[in-house]
């Protein structure tokens, strides 16, 4: 396997398709438009462009309560804007969500901005006692279709976390 | 227009819809006019997002007709959703958005703005074209087969201009369902009805 961001984007598109995923709602975030760019120019999706990540959440849920496969790709800033909707939706009615996020705040995230995201996203991931897993590396990328199929057993929510490392090559 | 009213003069009209309510009045309102215990999904827990629930359902599954309820207080807090639904512009979604120029579930606590907020107007701004507005049964009597044409071209938004709940009606029950029996019940339904598997297996 090879860590070129092209390289990585596709494979995670095809690990995406291969669990059944076929709506992908996105919200952008820098590290994210190589992802997003493949996802929107694979037939085997609908991409919906949301307006903000919480309509993400909502028709995810609506989409696997018509038995359609689905994933939210978003930032970190943006998953913290969610709590009240996943928590809601998801966890009173036992409503399955996979996410995709990004890590940031984390080793090799050059931004000031996000040190907060870096100091919190896992303790609120944790605080609603929702599952993850960090992918940092593309040999971590077969994790998606476990995952994935883990929100299907546990009927909630359940998130990756996607490395700048892995997103767009090793920073310095 | 009654707001109780408003939604027994949607019941009569209603044939195969499936219906999304939000949080606030439009659960009580529903489940005291109807006693729908399958075909709706009350997402009381949901602010503003019931018609983006919708969408995702109408989505998966183009042959079902899908009514979305939603209060005017939870489109304030996520106008950009009609962003989002023109651009997908699902043929087999009507969003109604219930119009009491208040915070109904709140004890109809203010609304910013609500004296000058036209929804239709806002909706028309964002692309939309099949906007419909009723203030009165009379309306809906005389104007309602115009969107009952669900599946035409095109995503409807209907604006449901209604009394805020009264006091009495405020006191109306709440739909009495736990979430996961809730969620079986509706996802069964759409199986039957859409022949798919929801929860990975079937009964």
């Amino acid at each position: 396997m090879t860590d070129k961001p092209s390289d990585v984007a596709h494979e995670i598109v095809n690990e995406l398709a291969a669990c059944d995923v076929k709506l992908v709602a996105s919200l952008p975030d820098n590290w994210l438009m190589g992802l997003i760019s493949a996802i929107d120019a694979d037939q085997r999706f609908v991409h919906v462009r949301v307006n903000r990540e919480e309509s993400a959440i909502g028709l995810c849920s609506g989409a696997y309560m018509g038995a359609l496969g689905s994933a939210a790709l978003m930032g970190a800033s943006g998953f913290m804007t969610v709590v009240y909707a996943i928590t809601k939706i998801n966890y009173t009615y036992e409503i399955p969500l996979f996410l995709i996020l990004t890590l940031r705040g984390a080793v090799g995230d050059h931004h000031k901005h996000h040190v907060s995201n870096g100091l919190y996203l896992r303790s609120v991931l944790e605080g609603i006692n929702m599952p993850y897993q960090v992918l940092d590396s593309s040999r971590d990328i077969p994790s998606i279709s476990r995952c994935y199929r883990h929100t299907r057993i546990y009927g909630r929510p359940m998130a990756v976390l996607l490395t700048r490392d892995l997103l767009l090559g090793e920073s310095r | 227009m009654n707001y109780i009213d408003c939604f027994r003069a949607l019941a009569r009209r209603r044939t195969d819809e499936i219906v999304v309510t939000s949080a606030g009045n439009s659960s009580q309102a529903w489940w005291a006019v109807t006693r729908d215990s399958e075909a709706s999904f009350y997402l009381d827990a949901s602010m503003s997002l019931s018609t983006m629930f919708a969408s995702g359902l109408a989505l998966a599954q183009p042959q079902l007709k899908i009514w979305a309820f939603m209060g005017d207080g939870a489109f304030c807090m996520n106008p950009g959703m009609l962003m989002v639904e023109r651009e997908m512009n699902l043929p087999n979604l009507t969003h109604f958005l219930v119009s009491n120029r208040a915070y109904g579930g709140t004890s109809n606590a203010v609304l910013p703005n609500f004296a000058d907020n036209d929804y239709a107007a806002m909706a028309r701004a964002m692309g939309l074209s099949r906007v419909f507005e009723f203030r009165s049964i009379d309306a809906i009597d005389r104007g309602f087969s115009q969107l009952s044409g669900a599946n035409a071209p095109g995503h409807t938004f209907v604006v449901l201009e209604v009394e805020p709940f009264s006091a009495q009606e405020q006191k109306l029950e709440q739909p009495p369902f736990d979430g996961p029996e809730l969620k079986f019940r509706f996802g069964r339904l759409v199986e039957r009805r859409a022949n798919c598997s929801v929860f990975g297996y079937r009964l």
